[in-house]
This record gives structure tokens, C-alpha cells and sequence, in this order.
């Protein structure tokens, strides 16, 4: 098993925390785990990614130019990774403010509407964990549900424990977006 | 303590190595992409704990020299920057050096040169392993490409440097200080006693409660054949270190026709490139030094024996490289392949520049 994942869109998605979280979930399912996020000015706006790298055996480079999965949240994030997939990979992309759809043919193409979703949950900062919902369905390697609620307390602060409902909820129900 | 896996940054790992290893002070002033090592700190409140000092300096230069007082009372000190900081600690460094003063620091390169970019970089090679500094000194100098490396890193670290009085300097860059890996971390170790410190370090300033001959501690020497002798010292020292610590990584070198040279996280990329090379039928191996000074020169040259051809690979203009050509003269093509300002390298890249500047030149 080894998933190479990136996962891009607006700095303040929640791109970067989702990633962790996915992370520290495939660490909790004791595989090999690289989180390798863009970090430049992009927490302030503007467009952040990050690639996360799941894997049984140990991971070489933690940056690729091609990936299984891609996870874009934007315009510009699609526009430069949908070329990216490898051929048989999948593309998940987030439908709401796309303009430009992809037209790939030798990839699976996963489009959700997250941000609907999200207006659907009251709750605009469910928007990353209704993407993760998404990505886990979508993806071959099965992620049990136990290790990403134990990624989730692992990865977020105890004073925010009260909140892994909420976000358990979220990824149930972009579960159902696929 | 049990063994405990854990998930984090380069940097944040450097932190908790730091105040495991029983660390006494660190000294720093914030810059990307390094800050998360005092802020990791400062979350971790050792002065609590351990009785670890953790020092926010008014800037490089002070906290270069916060480190050079307390490397000369025996204790565990270290500081860390990026690139422009690292530039400002270098006459601490060399006063340290001249000294024989133990000490760790790093640096999470960034691209240069002048303020540059935040994004990682390789370009402080040079500045590492031929001085920075001026005069005739070296550091220990060691290139983790792991998060598990930085952590091993500051023991290995902070032993060589007490171990020849001598200051070490994990060269790191952007990549392995953000990004988050597994890691374990070794058990806390208690800090050394004073008792302990005046034991191990005889030549340390620690008050002459014992009546013990007074111990100087200096870089000033104004009698020259006085200060040839400190440098035919700091050389013997040098060619000791160059004998003994010498370390290296060879991936696949054995049946390989062409070698890819590599340190640091770009050593990974250049794994990952190996990778699709031998499914191409392209034979390529890795040799990653690990201790940029020393050199594994030699490691490199038995190594080369036979190969057709060697690609250097860093995020510099060429800097490395030029180790790489003394350490095999002209006995085979050695070419260089560099990103610069902050960008990296895909391992496709890397294949691609094997290709067209070696196997097909």
C-alpha cells in the first residue's frame, strides 16, 4: 500500500490541518507517514497544499511531481494538479466556483460540492473534515474510521476535543458525497 | 519512559530532542523556516522541568555570544537560525571555534543570497564546511535528511562537540525543518551536575572553589608563534575528526554503473529518482555524506572505481560538487544538477538531468 496525496486550495481551507489529520490517522493505522506543506506566505491567503505520503514500507522523497491522489479546492489548485494525476489516479475536486472542468480520460474523476455541504451543516469550519469524508470513500487504501478519530485527538489540541463530534459528523457526511 | 512514536516537524523535533538530551541552554531569535524550534521550546517550558534555559536573544549576534559564555562554563548550549542569521552568528562561531568550545548550532537553510527567500535552499555549503568564519577552523557539520535525523542529530551533535571540544552544526533546510515525519525520541536524559561538568570538562570556567590553577578561556593569542601552536593543534584535532567520524549512506552502489551524490533531503529525492531510473533499466546508486565536514572523500573515490559517471544534485549553484571532483580528480565525468532561490526539485527532474548530463553527454 502507498497513497501519495496532495491536497491544495486557499490558504485558511483548512488544507494544511486536513492533511495532519490524515497524517496522523495513517500513523495511527502504523503505516510510514510525510506531511510537506508549502509554507510560505500562503497561511495568509493566496494558495496553500500539502503532500501526504501513506505508505507500508519506508518513504523515499516526501516531494513529487506526480500523485494518486489530488485533492483540489480552487480554480488555480485544479488548473495546475489535475495535469499532475497519475494516469489510473484519481482527481477529487470541490465543484463550487469551478469554471473549468477537467476533461481527463485516463483518470477517475471525483467531483463534490463540499462547499454546499458545508452551508447544509451550519458550520463553515466542517469544510475541511467534509473534504477528508470525501477523500477516505474515495480512496483504495480503507482508512478505519477508529484510527482516524484517534488521528483526529492526536492532532488536535485537548481544548478542542469537545469538537471531534462535530468533525466525525462532517466526515460521514462527505463520506456520502462519493 | 516507554518508547513513544510521535508525528512532527524537523523542527519541532530539534526542541524536544534538545531538552531529552539534557540540553542546558538555547539561545535564538526567530526567523522562517526555523522558528518553530523556539517556539516549540517555549510550549515546552523546560526551565520547569529540566532547569534548560530558553532564551529569546535581541538578536543573532547576542545569542552567538550567550552560547560562547556558556559553552565556556561546560555546559550543553546551542542556537539555531536560518541562512541571513546564520550569516550574522559567524564571528561568534569562529571566536568558539578558536576557543575550543563545544556548542550545536543549526541552521534550516533558506534561499539566498542577501534576505532571499523562505523557501529551502542548499546554498550555505560553502559557508558550513570551509568556514563561514574566518581562519583556519572547521565544523562538525552534519546533514540530517530525516525528521528522525534531526533528532538523532543533536546527540550525535552535542557528543562530538564535547568529545573534541569543537562546535558541531546540523546543516538542515526548509524541507526537513517543515516537514512532519514519525519519530521516536530517546529517553530524557537528566542534566549534567555542576560536579559532573567540572569532572568531564577540566578547562571549563567554573569558579576555582577547589583551588585549581585558573582557567582561561580565549580566542586572543598576541604572540604569533604562540597562536601557530593553537593552530597546529586545531589542526591535529582536525585530521583526528577526519579519521574517526567520517559518515556516510550508500544506497544501491554496488552494481550501479552511474552514482548519484546527494545530502540532506535532496539525498531523498535523489532515492526516489533512483527508484524510477532502475524501473527504466538505468543502473543508479545513492551515496548521501552525512558529515559534510568531514568529508567521506575517500568513501566517494573507492566508491567511484569503475562507475561511468556521477551527478551531484543540490539546491545550489554547485557547491558540493567541488568535494565530489577533488576527492575523485578526473578519473570520471562529475557534472552538478542545482535548483536555486527556493526551488526543489522533482525526482523526474533529477532522472531527466541524469540522462542528458551524464549517460547521454
Amino acid at each position: 500500500m502507498k497513497e501519495e496525496i496532495i491536497i491544495a486550495g486557499f490558504g485558511g481551507q483548512g488544507v494544511l490541518s486536513m492533511g495532519k489529520i490524515l497524517a496522523y490517522s495513517g500513523l495511527m493505522d502504523d503505516k510510514e507517514v510525510t506531511w510537506m506543506p508549502s509554507y510560505g506566505p500562503e497561511q495568509r491567503g493566496g494558495t496553500a497544499n500539502v503532500t501526504v505520503i501513506l505508505s507500508d514500507e519506508k518513504i523515499s522523497s516526501p516531494v513529487l511531481d506526480r500523485y494518486d491522489i489530488v485533492v483540489a479546492l480552487n480554480q488555480q489548485s485544479l488548473d495546475k494538479f489535475a495535469p499532475k494525476v497519475k494516469e489510473g489516479g484519481m482527481l477529487i475536486y470541490d465543484t463550487s466556483g469551478i469554471h473549468k472542468h477537467p476533461d481527463r480520460k485516463d483518470i477517475r474523476i471525483c467531483p463534490i460540492n463540499a462547499m454546499e455541504a458545508t452551508i447544509e451543516m451550519g458550520n463553515s469550519k466542517a469544510y475541511n473534515m467534509i473534504v477528508m469524508g470525501a477523500l477516505l470513500e474515495a480512496m483504495d487504501y480503507k482508512l478505519p474510521m477508529e484510527n482516524v478519530v484517534k488521528g483526529l485527538k492526536k492532532s488536535l489540541p485537548d481544548r478542542h476535543h469537545h469538537l471531534i463530534p462535530l468533525n466525525q459528523a462532517a466526515i460521514e457526511k462527505g463520506k456520502s458525497l462519493i | 519512559m516507554k518508547e513513544e512514536v510521535r508525528l512532527m516537524k524537523g523542527n519541532e523535533a530539534i526542541a524536544h530532542a534538545a531538552v531529552r538530551y539534557g540540553c542546558d541552554g538555547y539561545f535564538g531569535y526567530p526567523i522562517t523556516p526555523q522558528s518553530e524550534v523556539l517556539e516549540t521550546l517555549e510550549e515546552l517550558m523546560p526551565w520547569e522541568t529540566t532547569g534548560m534555559v530558553v532564551l529569546q536573544a535581541e538578536s543573532e549576534v547576542a545569542a552567538i555570544n550567550m552560547v560562547y559564555g556558556g559553552a565556556a562554563t561546560g555546559k550543553a548550549v546551542m542556537t539555531s537560525s536560518s541562512s541571513p542569521g546564520v550569516s550574522l552568528k559567524q564571528e561568534g562561531i569562529s571566536y568558539i571555534a578558536a576557543a575550543s568550545l563545544p556548542a550545536l548550532i543549526l541552521n534550516v537553510m533558506r534561499g539566498g543570497p542577501g534576505l532571499g527567500t523562505i523557501q529551502p535552499s542548499q546554498a550555505d555549503y560553502f559557508q558550513a564546511v570551509k568556514g563561514g568564519g574566518h581562519g583556519d577552523y572547521h565544523l562538525i557539520v552534519l546533514a540530517p535528511s530525516s525528521v528522525q535525523e534531526m533528532v538523532d542529530f543533536v546527540g550525535l551533535g552535542f557528543d562530538l562537540a564535547f568529545k573534541y571540544r569543537n562546535p558541531a552544526m546540523i546543516l538542515a533546510d526548509g524541507i526537513v525543518g517543515q516537514m512532519m515525519e514519525k519519530v521516536v525520541l530517546p529517553e530524557q536524559r537528566p542534566r549534567r551536575t555542576d560536579e559532573e561538568i567540572r569532572e568531564q570538562c577540566p578547562w571549563a570556567v567554573t569558579g576555582r572553589k577547589d583551588g585549581r590553577k585558573r582557567n582561561i578561556v580565549t580566542s586572543l593569542e598576541l604572540e604569533s608563534s604562540k597562536m601557530e601552536e593553537i593552530n597546529e593543534m586545531l589542526q591535529a584535532r582536525y585530521r583526528e575528526i577526519e579519521k574517526n567520524e567520517t559518515r556516510w549512506e550508500e544506497i544501491d552502489v554496488e552494481d550501479a554503473e552511474y552514482l548519484i551524490i546527494a545530502f540532506g533531503s535532496i539525498a531523498r529525492i535523489c532515492d526516489k529518482a533512483r527508484e524510477i531510473a532502475r524501473e527504466k533499466g538505468i543502473k543508479v546508486g545513492i551515496i548521501r555524506p552525512i558529515t559534510l565536514w568531514p568529508f567521506p572523500a575517500e568513501a566517494i573515490r573507492k566508491a567511484a572505481e569503475g562507475k561511468k559517471g556521477i551527478l551531484v544534485v543540490e539546491l545550489n549553484a554547485g557547491q558540493m560538487v567541488e568535494d565530489v571532483r577533488l576527492a575523485v580528480h578526473d578519473s570520471l565525468p562529475v557534472e552538478h544538477y542545482g535548483r536555486m532561490g527556493g526551488i526543489i526539485p522533482s525526482p523526474d527532474e533529477v532522472v531527466g538531468a541524469l540522462e542528458k548530463r551524464i549517460i547521454n553527454k
